[in-house]
């Protein structure tokens, strides 16, 4: 049997159920693909060297009556997220031989669930980037063509299942670290509400804003891959339960609305227009499935991107003051003590790490935290507000979920312009909202066709209505 | 522009040590970001900000005072907390010497 590593995960649940094939046969699959292309993509940090153990041990399982959608299926993990006992380096010097010491929580319920750990994949160091540029361990190439970035900060977790080297992936999403990178390599991605998976065993970046969750071929395959890994976890006092299996109409007792809100006032510049096009053709086919398009406003909107930059530096700040070099990671020795950390940390974090511990640095610092945090708290807040009053008129808010496509490795040399990616993705972290971006079709650069993504956002809680209306983008 | 011995200040804060050939890059790219981000000063944000809450739906959790071993990642993984430690010797993990003596 060929190409079993192209299968979706519900394709593929269905034939290792129905006994046409083997959890074996399919880590075998994305094994030899991995095999021919990894080398020279630079998708796996490290191929674990007991997949097919792992998927003997499914299939053992499947036999024993077990039957979980995701019992066998590969799928490939995110370089900050704690499996214990394996290498977690979060794509830094600084943590290059760490080994986890506990499972995340969203790989307990992986492992319960039964699924198959390919290997841990490249990303923008600790998470901070949108290209996977960032990553100490050299650049990962887009699959679709490798002169691009595959996105990031969770870029090789894109590109593994874009090259069909697991069926899906984890990663993590803090401004758009899920979503960029899905929609630069034609993926669904899906940030779920703020809490509503624990952040247990993830590397931190900003802990306000950070969230795990599924790059898949298909939105019912994300739907598969959250229901599994949410809930509310005892060791993450943030966390949230969301009511609701999979619902036909809305979750939280909400009956579809089939509206949909379109802030145009956001997209009068910046989207580069075959993008554009590509979301109008996208609105359109919603409209033809019966869903009305609104005008919507919000008015501080353009501020989000701002307060993300403020915010989030000021949490990588405290975030990664832990890696000082005594307990555990890279240990440089200074002349004293204070010289040791400063030692150990310029050598273990790379320059975009470095620069934005500075800016958190500066912008928690007195005299200016008013300025800077202060106002971005306040402007974080009106947001919100914004996106809760008109998420109680539509379903949910539509926007591109990048304004161009994949950029090319080594485009944007100077860090405000990279930061300019995020322009769309950054809210939904700042206002707790779930979001998921969906390929909306492709647009053409130098001869070559890239897929776009159109990001749909929902009320909080509200998952199951983004599974709905996804389902009929695709 | 934000002055090389703010840069200097900021590196000493955040105890990172700063390559000299870094610095003058370090108070570009701090520079521009905060001309960006100033753009919160400029907006109306202000006034209203006496009642922050934190944004979504997050809230205190509280809970009992007993101990939960049972649900403790870390319980019994003291020997893997120990294999990671820079630096040992014998039975004992070694640290810098912290006080020292007046001369």
């Amino acid at each position: 049997m060929s190409n079993l590593n192209q299968l979706s995960i519900t394709e593929a649940a269905q034939k290792l159920q129905a006994g046409e094939i083997t959890a074996v046969e399919l880590a075998r699959a994305c094994l030899a693909e991995i095999e021919k292309k990894n080398k020279d993509l630079n998708i796996f940090l490290e191929v674990y060297d007991d997949v097919l153990a792992q998927a003997e041990a499914a299939d053992a399982r499947r036999k024993a009556g077990e039957n979980h959608p995701l019992l066998g299926i590969p799928v490939a993990i995110k370089d900050n997220i704690l499996i214990e006992g394996r290498r977690v380096s979060a794509a830094s010097k600084m943590l290059e031989n760490y080994v986890a010491t506990y499972d995340a929580t969203v790989i307990k319920k992986l492992k319960e669930a039964g699924a198959v750990f390919v290997g841990r994949t490249n990303m923008d160091e600790f998470a901070m980037g949108g290209s996977t540029e960032n990553s100490a361990f050299g650049s990962t190439k887009n699959p679709l063509d490798p002169s691009r970035a595959p996105g990031g900060s969770s870029g090789g977790s894109a590109a593994a299942v874009s090259a069909h080297m697991a069926l899906a992936a984890l990663g993590t999403d803090t401004g758009g670290s899920i979503r960029e990178p899905a929609a630069f390599c034609g993926l669904v991605g899906f940030k779920p509400t703020y809490g509503g998976v624990s952040r247990l065993g993830l590397i931190a970046m900003g802990s306000s804003l950070d969230q795990a969750g599924p790059l898949t071929r298909t939105v019912a395959d994300a739907e598969i891959l959250f229901n599994t890994i949410k809930g509310k976890d005892a060791l993450d006092s943030t966390s949230i339960a969301i009511q609701g299996p999979t619902l036909a109409q809305g979750s939280q007792g909400r009956t579809l609305k089939r509206k949909i809100g379109v802030p145009r006032h956001l997209l009068k510049e910046g989207v580069e227009p075959d993008v554009l096009a590509a979301f109008e053709k996208s609105l359109e086919a919603l409209k033809a499935k019966g869903y009305e398009l609104v005008d919507v406003e919000l008015p501080s909107a353009p501020l989000a991107l701002s307060v993300y930059y403020v915010i989030m530096p000021a949490e990588v700040s405290s975030n990664l003051a832990r890696f000082d070099g005594v307990r555990y990671g890279l240990s440089l020795k200074g002349e004293n003590l204070i010289d040791d950390y400063a030692k150990s940390r310029a050598a273990g974090f790379g320059p975009e790490v470095r620069r934005r511990i500075m800016l958190g640095t500066y912008v928690l610092s007195a005299g200016y935290y008013d300025a800077y945090y202060g106002k971005a708290l306040v402007a974080r807040e009106k947001l919100t507000e914004e996106f809760r009053k008109v998420l109680g008129e539509v379903d949910a808010i539509a926007v591109p979920t990048t304004p161009c496509p994949a950029i090319k490795i080594g485009e944007k040399s100077d860090p405000l312009s990279m930061y300019l990616l995020d322009i769309f993705t950054v809210t939904a972290n700042i206002t707790g909202n779930p979001a998921i971006s969906i390929p909306m079709g492709m647009v053409e650069r130098e001869g070559i066709p890239l897929p776009v993504g159109i990001q749909l956002t929902a009320a909080h809680g509200d998952e199951a209505t983004l599974f709905t209306i996804g389902k009929d983008v695709e | 522009m934000i002055s090389k011995e703010e840069v200097q200040n900021l590196a000493a804060l955040a105890r990172l040590e700063l390559r000299a050939q870094e610095i003058e890059g370090l108070q570009k790219d701090i520079s521009n970001i905060l001309d960006y981000v100033g753009q919160l000063s400029s907006a109306s944000v202000g006034s209203d900000g006496e009642n922050i809450k934190v944004a979504g739906i997050v809230h205190n959790v509280l809970r009992d005072d007993v101990p939960r071993e049972a649900a403790d990642p870390m319980a019994g993984k003291e020997e893997k907390v120990k294999e990671a430690f820079p630096k040992r010797e014998g039975e004992y993990n070694v640290v810098r010497k912290i006080i020292q003596k007046d001369e």
